[in-house]
């Protein structure tokens, strides 16, 4: 394993000391911060004048509901499209400047180099969802709530990061053009956001209790109020084996293709 | 050190190589040659583990390269075509991941890369970008790069490709230095670099091995034979009715026009004085009669062009 940590260290290095990390935190935190303070302070006039307002949901009081949630949604739209930017390079670069041959040439595995990029991946999207939970953190100078539902919710979320990097890192593996990367990371991302929209179009229950399991709304919202459920768990740690796995076989390939 | 049988590498319906077989002793140094499209380098990416063959085996060190890559790769420095280099790091920092990646123990690392960046004069750029450097400094880092583990066997896929002349001598300088330490082959189609580096050729074509030999041995295999190139004032339809009844006269074919022969000879001077006193005798006007001893280029054109244009497979 010792080369999935030189993989992983050097990855990282390239992550956390390359400019264009930093102008994506930068432009992420821009729109954060324009969307964070119009929900505060949304949510702070409803507070104000609940009292006025007929038959709102209890739920919309709540903070990590009425706010959080929104945030982390609007995190999750971000690492989106986020995700495939820092991912993209991976493996794509490394083919396109033919450093692949070093890796491959190597002592080192299929599933150490895969493993130590993913990790660096994982390490790189960690930096943007703290990025994102600095806005609650800061909240908490103005009103009290509980740390463990927001925590749970941003684990949550990095979760999905996570599955999203497994993805975009497989994407990245099958080309060495890392706009083509992109792009296909990207409508992976999407489709895995709405797949679980596929429960409104069946009748069949069992079918149905399948796609609640997988969608991501259900998921999003039981973080928020601090609930982990086992589906969750299981469907994005199964995700981000497969395409591990996929990724491992890919970059085997090109050792006998 | 390094054993090959049989090697064979299709891709798609292009059979690449053909049944190749060669080794290669502890501490020799072999010069792979063949036109462009040969197969030198599918034969090197086999022999590095970074390609499989589609049949026979390649071993390193008694290691198959299939069965046990990773023991092999850890035997092995490889330069390819194109030096593997990520240019957003400093050479240094990339010389010691490669030392990494490598699995050089830790407390060598620092010994290790000192002693490739002074074994490719690497000195003076070490805390540069290599999106920086420039041609020939990626090559020498490409260079620094395969040594830097202090590998058994060196594999250097064209080491010299885009290297200035003194740069050029320089890495000669440096492999005839690693000779007998190292194990090396490597592939070229410059010819003096061969004569001047190695001590043994294997040459290629179309995917079959269609000599191997070591150089001196090579250089006299047409033994005897010599070319003598002739400029003549005037034109002559055909030099070889004018040379008719000389013993020794192989062949005599046209240059660049009627005035310009080639004339291929067995025998010695007296061959040549027999030759010009004809010449001056049919009063063709000698303005030139140089002898040229066969060498590596004539062997190597022979090998290749020469059955191509008599279309006799190897």
């Amino acid at each position: 394993m010792t080369g999935a940590v030189t993989i992983f260290k050097k990855e990282l290095k390239g992550f956390y000391l390359s400019p264009s990390f930093y102008i994506i935190g930068f432009l992420v935190a821009v729109v954060l911060s324009w969307s964070y303070p119009i929900q505060l302070n949304l949510f702070s006039q409803l507070l104000a004048n609940y009292m006025f307002q007929q038959n709102l949901p209890q739920q919309q009081l709540n903070i990590h509901y009425a706010l959080f949630l929104r945030h982390m949604s609007y995190l999750n739209l971000m690492l989106i499209f986020v995700v495939p930017a820092l991912t993209m390079r991976l493996f794509a670069e490394e083919k396109k400047l033919r450093t692949f041959d070093l890796l491959l040439t190597s002592p080192v595995t299929s599933s150490e180099i895969v493993l130590g990029k993913y990790f660096a991946a994982l390490a790189a999207v960690g930096g943007m969802v703290f990025l994102a939970l600095l806005y609650p953190i800061a909240t908490r100078t103005m009103t009290q709530f509980n740390w463990a539902p927001l925590l749970i919710a941003f684990f949550g979320i990095f979760l999905v990061g996570a599955a999203y990097a497994a993805m975009d890192m497989f994407c990245s593996s099958l080309t060495e053009n890392a706009l083509v990367s992109y792009g296909t990371s990207v409508a992976f991302n999407l489709s895995i956001w709405f797949i679980g929209a596929g429960a409104e179009l069946t009748d069949s229950q069992a079918v149905r209790m399948v796609f609640e399991h997988i969608s991501m709304n259900t998921h999003l919202g039981s973080w928020a109020e601090g609930t982990i459920r086992t589906s969750a768990l299981v469907f994005l740690f199964s995700v981000i084996a497969l395409f591990c796995f996929l990724a491992e076989r890919v970059v085997e390939s090109s050792r006998w293709r | 050190m390094i054993e090959v049988h049989d090697l064979t590498k299709d891709y798609g319906p292009r059979r690449a190589i053909n049944m190749i077989n060669f080794t290669v002793n502890k501490g020799e140094v072999v010069g792979f040659l063949g036109p462009n499209g040969a197969g030198k380098s599918t034969t090197m990416k086999i022999i590095t583990g970074f390609m499989a063959p589609t049949s026979g085996l390649a071993k390193i060190a008694g290691f198959d390269v299939f069965e046990s890559p990773l023991e092999v790769k850890k035997r092995i420095g490889y330069l390819p075509e194109t030096p593997p280099v990520y240019t957003d790091m400093y050479v240094q920092d990339y010389l010691k991941y490669v030392a990494e990646l490598k699995k050089v123990p830790k407390e060598k690392i620092k010994a290790q890369v000192d002693m490739a960046l002074e074994k490719t004069n690497l000195g003076s750029v070490q805390n540069r970008l290599i999106q920086n450097l420039s041609k020939g400094y990626r090559q020498r880092v490409g260079i620094a790069q395969a040594l830097v583990s202090d590998p058994e066997v060196l594999v250097l896929d064209e080491p010299t490709v885009g290297l200035d002349p003194k740069q050029v001598a320089e890495i000669r300088d440096l492999i005839k230095v690693l000779r007998g330490h190292h194990t090396i082959i490597l592939s070229t189609h410059i010819l003096s670099e061969v004569q001047a580096i190695c001590e043994r050729v294997i040459i290629i074509h179309q995917g079959r091995i269609v000599a191997q030999d070591r150089i001196e041995n090579l250089a006299v295999q047409n033994q005897g034979q010599s070319r003598l190139n002739i400029r003549l004032r005037k034109d002559v339809s055909d030099l070889k009715t004018v040379l008719g009844g000389i013993e020794g006269v192989v062949s005599a074919s046209q240059g660049a026009s009627r005035h310009d022969w080639e004339v291929h000879i067995r025998g010695t001077d007296e061959v040549v004085d027999a030759i010009s006193s004809r010449v001056v005798q049919e009063g063709l006007g000698l303005l030139e009669l140089s002898p040229h001893k066969v060498d590596l280029e004539d062997v190597f054109l022979k090998l290749t062009y020469g059955q191509d244009q008599m279309g006799v497979q190897p």
